[in-house]
């Protein structure tokens, strides 16, 4: 029998397992939440803490210019949304989109007593949780725990090399991956394209109740245990769990992987990682995984020594990068289902530094932008003279974002997510 | 009271059961020898290893220095204008290099140390007394704690409660070098409270701010890394903590504290948790905190009862657990008679287990039990086992052999390649040549070894016709397949 088998090229199978993953599903008709039709958000973290006053410059204020002698972005450059505030130079694409009515800037974003460390902030910003307790589980894992029992694994997909924070939850849910091809069992011997006798047991080992009399053979790997079950992660006994999770994690694994082969983006990325991660998610997108929320980061905003080059082209990276995951959006006619919010950890010190660059500060704006966004301004831009030890004072709790997107666009109680209510934005 | 177990029950299982839970697995020798001993003579040789088993040579970096001369320089520069950042730069990939070396040191004591149950009991109590060298930095203080964490393990708890009240990087942690007596710094007192002794919702929000007066003037040398007391910071006034009045000092907090039957209650729940199982009963809870009360928080005797007992040795809690990710690295390791993996991908897989010792994720410590496992982390175990068993060769050729013009820069990505050096386990020494007549019986052998329950026979049938479509003859290759297969299932993250 493993004879035969190993004679299977990999695309075969991938068919195979797909068509018996389709109807299974459609057998099984849980109420899953699901990304396959519904609202998808896109969370992008700037990792480090980003300048927010050259992100969102405030061009018309002498206590900017005073107070940046060498960083100030020069008011001919800037790109003007009103009177008073401005984008970065390198943030056309931001600016054109904001023009269509697709971005919602939140300005002064932040939280009482605001931490300095970017450890503590970002887990602050990660478990939505008070300046002074300490929450385990992430926003989104409680959003995962209470709103999405029985959801497909990949309910939640993170692009990069560690899980974040914020999906950490009593039931771990979500997938992690920094590339498609890599979220795989590897065999010991590469395959060579074929499905070999390893992978093929390896298969059976890990399906659901793999050892016992019912024998399911690969093809006939149905859906997780938990939708014929009935019965949550936790309720399982350690064994069912694992195996449970085994099976999860190859059914996303396969699916994953096909969606990858099958959908590759018509509409040119710039180069980087940043760039990478969100064109891995348009083709998960228009693929049909069923995830509900993406992942991204990008890296390297702690800009403490010469900052004008490395924010340029920070800004520049996530400005095109993002310009061109809304570009496959909307050509993938997926637009209007997808929310991107940005957030950083903190944002930075209004006085500049003596080694030409900013420290760590604190409130900052937050972007939020898709096609049934609500664009324009929200919040107040912050003072630059009453100050909080040196920094902006925020005027809008980052909860207050989480919650409108949690109660508007995920359709998820915000309160039973976030211990309590915040007040809502009109930004969706 | 927990009941002991009666010596007609002790068998392989219990021998092998013992050693995943006091110790870090055992190799079928190891089990059978451990048998031998009988339950009595076996627990001993755990629990009563002399005090200088915890006196280990640390890594020849650990000593301290003038930290404050180091932080003054960087400051001077900065106030000139001068590029600090380069100094700045360099001291920290001193720390990462340095932790990355604490953390070979420690999975080397956990993996060829003489006593296993020191090691295990020092893990418990990192986790306990969870302390991050992301907030620390310094790695001199990280091997500190661990080393008076490992001389007070298998000791009294209130003594080591009132050692870290005075360990330096739990004071930085907790922010307790910081706090005066015009303003107690309350991080340290909460914590004491709600996390180290008696639990959330046995004191009250007065008995935290009292009780962090009674902790100023805890003060950290930086010129001599060491702890000291400064006694212009101590508030000497009165203080009302849990109904009782007094010039109260810090140890006498943990003196209270550490008598409340909530404490033994709290420490008891978390040892059955760490070494038995996730969901005990409040039965087995009572039982445990009568205990450590009976035995005035001793570990030795605890330790001695608890591993003795027949609810230890229950069906529910044998071959039940799962694997904390340094477990997993330590046990596959003694399993493949195969060395640790090198320091920096031993790191990596720490990371991306979700594990990374000296760097919990935040003051509470590590959950455990199905937090360790994810769709991600599962699937990271099984093609981590694949390096593990087939060594670097499954890497790919631009980590193993990087190129000038790398970006992370090509000497420190040369270290790196040689940072993740390593040869395939010889697998002739789990199954040599002679005993490869029959696959069946191979399987046997191998099954023995790897898991801990039996696997069906249809996996047995299973494994054993995979090692014959191999090929007639049964090679040092398709073994590793075989057991990276074998460790490639739920079962193996059982122990």
């Amino acid at each position: 029998m493993l004879g035969a088998a190993a004679s299977w090229t990999l695309p075969v199978f991938l068919e195979k397992t797909f068509f018996a993953l389709d109807a299974l599903a459609a057998e099984a008709a849980t109420q899953a939440v699901t990304g396959k039709d519904g609202t998808i958000l896109v969370v992008l973290q700037m990792a480090g803490g980003n300048d927010g006053l050259n992100m969102v410059v405030p061009y018309a204020d002498d206590a900017y210019h005073v107070a940046r002698p060498r960083l100030r972005l020069a008011p001919d450059q800037v790109l003007k949304i009103d009177d008073h505030i401005a984008l970065n130079p390198k943030l056309a694409g931001m600016k054109s989109l904001y023009d269509e009515g697709h971005v919602a800037i939140v300005q002064g974003v932040g939280y009482p007593n605001p931490n300095r460390s970017h450890f503590r902030s970002t887990e602050i910003w990660q478990t939505a949780s008070d300046a002074d307790r300490t929450l385990s589980e992430g926003w989104l894992g409680r959003y995962f725990d209470n709103c999405c029992s029985g959801a497909d694994p990949t309910v939640g997909v993170a692009i990069g090399e560690e899980t974040p924070q914020a999906f950490a939850a009593k039931n771990p849910t979500g997938v992690t991956f920094s590339r498609p091809e890599q979220f795989r069992f590897r065999p010991s011997e590469p395959n060579n394209g074929k499905m070999s006798a390893e992978e093929i047991l390896f298969r059976q080992l890990n399906e659901a109740g793999g050892g016992d009399e019912s024998g399911t053979a690969a093809t006939n790997a149905g859906g997780s245990i938990g939708a014929i079950s009935g019965k949550t992660k936790n309720d399982l006994s350690t064994l069912d769990f694992l195996q449970r999770t085994a099976l999860d994690a190859q059914l996303s694994s396969d699916k994953i992987l096909a969606i990858a082969r099958k959908y590759k983006s018509t509409v040119p990325y710039p180069q980087g990682q940043l760039a990478a991660s969100l064109n891995i998610i348009s083709r998960m997108i228009a693929g049909g995984l069923p995830t509900r929320v993406y992942y991204a980061s990008q890296g390297g905003f702690d800009t403490h020594a010469g900052q004008i080059n490395t924010h340029e082209r920070l800004m520049g990276e996530f400005n095109d990068a993002v310009s061109a995951f809304v570009a496959d959006l909307k050509q993938q006619g997926n637009f209007d289902r997808v929310l991107l919010m940005s957030f950083s950890e903190f944002g930075r010190r209004v006085q500049e530094n003596a080694n030409g660059g900013t420290d760590h500060g604190a409130a900052a704006p937050m972007f939020v932008l898709g096609g049934a966004v609500k664009a324009g301004l929200f919040g107040k831009y912050p003072s630059l003279t009453e100050l909080d030890r040196g920094d902006l004072k925020f005027n809008t709790d980052f909860r207050s974002v989480y919650g409108t997107v949690l109660d508007r666009w995920l359709k998820a109680p915000s309160q039973t997510v976030l211990g309590r209510k915040f007040p809502g934005i009109g930004i969706v | 009271m927990l009941t002991p177990l009666p010596d007609s029950k002790w068998n392989d299982a219990t021998a092998a059961h013992l050693l995943n839970r006091a110790a870090f697995g055992g190799t079928p020798d190891e089990i059978e020898r451990t048998r031998q001993k009988g339950l009595t003579a076996a627990v001993r040789d755990f629990v009563d290893v002399k005090a200088d088993a915890a006196d280990v040579a640390p890594p020849a970096w650990a000593h301290p220095r003038n930290i404050r001369a180091q932080r003054m320089e960087i400051k001077a520069a900065k106030d000139r204008g001068e590029n600090f950042q380069s100094k700045v730069r360099e001291v920290r990939m001193m720390e990462g290099d340095e932790m990355i070396d604490l953390r070979r040191w420690w999975l080397d004591r956990m993996l060829n140390g003489p006593a296993p149950l020191l090691e295990k009991m020092t893990l418990f109590w990192h986790g306990h007394f969870a302390t991050s060298t992301q907030k620390v930095r310094d790695a001199y203080w990280m091997w500190l704690q661990n080393d008076t964490l490992r001389r007070n393990a298998l000791g009294n708890f209130g003594a080591l409660a009132k050692k870290m009240s005075r360990d330096p990087a739990m004071m930085i942690y907790l922010d307790l070098q910081q706090s005066r007596q015009e303003h107690p710094n309350e991080n340290w007192a909460r914590e004491l409270m709600e996390l180290f002794t008696v639990g959330i919702g046995n004191y009250s929000e007065q008995d935290i701010g009292e009780s962090a007066r009674a902790f100023t003037g805890y003060r950290i040398d930086f010129t001599t890394q060491q702890f000291h007391f400064a006694p212009f910071q101590q508030d000497h006034q009165s203080k009302t903590f849990m109904g009782r009045n007094g010039n109260l000092n810090g140890d006498e907090i943990i003196d209270m504290l550490v008598s409340k039957p909530a404490c033994a209650q709290f420490i008891g729940r978390k040892l059955w948790r760490f070494f038995v199982e996730d969901d005990p009963s409040s039965a087995v809870v009572d039982s445990v905190a009568g205990t450590i009360r009976k035995h005035n928080f001793e570990m030795r005797p605890v330790l001695r009862e608890i591993f003795s007992s027949g609810e230890f040795y229950s069906e529910r809690a044998m071959g039940s657990q799962i694997k904390s990710p340094v477990q997993y690295i330590v046990q596959t390791s003694k399993l493949l008679n195969a060395p640790a993996p090198p320091p920096l991908a031993a790191q990596n897989a720490m990371r991306q287990m979700g594990q990374i010792l000296f760097a919990p994720p935040n003051v509470k410590g590590w959950d455990g039990g199905k937090q360790w496992i994810s769709t991600s982390t599962l699937l990271f175990r099984y093609n981590f086992a694949n390096y593990l068993i087939n060594g670097d060769a499954i890497l790919p050729p631009n980590l193993r052999q990087p190129r000038q013009g790398a970006d992370v820069g090509f000497g420190r990505a040369a270290q790196y390649a040689e940072q993740i050096k390593r040869d395939p386990v010889d697998v002739g020494k789990l199954v040599p040549a002679d005993l490869r007549a029959k696959s069946h019986e191979v399987v046997d052998l191998l099954a023995k070894r790897f898991f801990q329950t039996r696997p069906t026979q249809k996996e047995i049938d299973a494994f054993a016709q995979f090692l014959e479509s191999r090929g007639p003859d049964i090679t040092d290759a398709n073994l590793r397949e075989l057991i990276h297969l074998m460790m490639s299932t739920p079962q193996f993250q059982l122990a």
